[in-house]
């Protein structure tokens, strides 16, 4: 069943603290893959990031009633829990089996043909994120979706601890500011 | 540091690259209230998320999810809105051990009855043994639930007794309320700290708050004017609805400017280094 793009994701959110069911169910069809794809990348473990996936919509489901949209949107704050939540496991996972960090490796989605639920925003942020170098563009991705500290980067990347924190400085504020630039 | 030098921060911020020192300064200015810095992080964490998307593959439907969220759902009771995490001991419910041994005695009453009742008319010794059975197990279902209400009833005192203290810290004369507002770490969280040094009473009430991982713990802080960041308690969020806990007051003389929740190692720690989840500022007397 297609995603419903005619509702907004607030008007979704106002809907589940009313016990609307099919609100979630949307919620999870606009959003499911990209959280456990997210969750995913950070954990590799497919369970892991499925249940991951599900404890942050679950958490929305259960505090609908409570959500600050004045505090950004929906969708950043799912995608930010969600990536908070999988940190949190990994180093809990790794606190009880400790680990020399692996290599993050890209993930592809389950379903690459599902359809976004805004393909225009999509075009949107590729067309920002194609405004930043390779370099800043790796690190961000190296920072978003792994547990690395900023020396761990560095060490990856063998770049200098001060071109890594300028890099990911600026490749984010690029990306923002090209983000910005495409919505007016 | 500067506002200037801790806005240069604020993108490693968003990317939860912080740590010591630089986490800490950038976490006091935005616990001060800058509502500049607040804005360029939720912008900020807004790109992130935009990026998370697309990079992730997309979005769409997973089946797989939604049977998970499926089966809480099924599963999912009415929410028990408010858990408390004090070390008050409940007192159990003198009144209602009493009521429910007397509801067992008569249920064993009525089996024995029933039993001797159905001996005196039947002949057929197998339906009164299956009699007997099946009134044992009804027995047993029901001590059960009686056993299930009596903890939610120890439950509920010690929800009362909690809101009595709460209420002691809330309504004084000298008494502070003040709201907590959730972070980027956690901007769906909410919270209030009421404050009653005349009372000796100090508590938290807190929603929303993901869970901690098992090497970590929510640790309060005062935000002293003169001595900084000072401990008032740990605690962890309960599973469901709002977490009530009872915090150390702040030293005596010392102006609290805010209060502040972060993640830290589960034995605490003396000053905050984990990412802060909530804040909010006392007003200025």
């Amino acid at each position: 069943m297609p995603a419903d793009n005619r509702i907004s994701d607030e008007a979704l959110v106002s809907g589940m603290a009313a016990g609307d069911q099919d609100a979630l169910a949307t919620l999870n069809q606009r959003y499911g893959l990209a959280l456990s794809a997210v969750a995913d990348r950070i954990l590799r473990d497919k369970a892991d990031a499925e249940e991951v996936a599900a404890d942050v919509l679950w958490q929305l489901w259960r505090e609908a009633s409570r959500f600050d949209r004045g505090r950004g949107s929906v969708g950043a704050w799912i995608m930010m829990t969600v990536r908070s939540r999988a940190i949190d496991r990994l180093r809990a996972r790794k606190a009880r089996e400790p680990r020399v960090g692996d290599p993050v490796e890209h993930i592809a989605a389950e379903d690459p043909s599902s359809e976004i639920h805004s393909s225009e925003q999509r075009r949107k942020v590729e067309g920002a994120l194609a405004t930043l170098n390779d370099g800043e563009r790796d690190l961000l991705r190296l920072a978003y979706f792994s547990d690395l500290s900023q020396s761990e980067i560095a060490e990856r990347t063998s770049l200098p601890l001060g071109t890594v924190k300028s890099r990911m400085r600026s490749g984010l504020i690029r990306l923002r500011d090209a983000l910005q630039g495409s919505i007016e | 540091m500067d506002h200037a030098e801790i806005k240069d921060l604020i993108p490693l911020k968003a990317l939860s690259r912080l740590d010591g020192d630089e986490a800490s300064a950038v976490d006091e200015h935005l616990a001060a209230g800058c509502d500049e810095c607040e804005r360029e992080l939720a912008s900020l964490t807004e790109a992130l998320a935009a990026m998370a998307i697309v990079e992730s593959g997309g979005d769409g439907l997973s089946d797989r999810i939604w049977s998970r969220l499926q089966a809480r759902l099924d599963a999912d009771r009415p929410p028990q809105r408010i858990e408390y995490r004090t070390v008050r001991e409940p007192s159990r419910g003198r009144g209602f051990a009493m009521l429910a041994s007397a509801a067992v005695a008569a249920v064993v009453a009525i089996v024995v009855s029933v039993v001797f009742f159905n001996s005196r008319m039947r002949t057929d010794s197998s339906d009164v043994s299956n009699e007997i059975a099946a009134l044992t197990a009804r027995v047993i279902e029901v001590q059960r639930n009686l056993d299930t209400t009596g903890n939610q009833l120890a439950a509920l005192e010690a929800k009362v007794a909690q809101t009595t203290d709460l209420t002691l810290a809330s309504l004084g004369p000298d008494s502070q309320v003040v709201r907590l507002a959730g972070l980027p770490a956690s901007p769906s969280a909410t919270g209030s700290v009421a404050l009653n040094r005349t009372e000796g009473t100090a508590m938290l009430e807190v929603s929303g708050l993901p869970p901690t991982p098992d090497d970590k713990v929510y640790e309060v802080w005062w935000i002293g004017e003169k001595q900084g960041p000072l401990k008032a308690g740990l605690f962890e969020p309960s599973s469901h609805g709002a977490t009530i806990v009872s915090l150390d007051l702040p030293p005596p003389g010392e102006v609290v400017l805010a209060s502040a929740i972060t993640l830290e190692p589960s034995s605490g720690v003396e000053e905050p280094t984990g990412a802060m989840y909530l804040k909010g500022d006392f007003p200025r007397r």
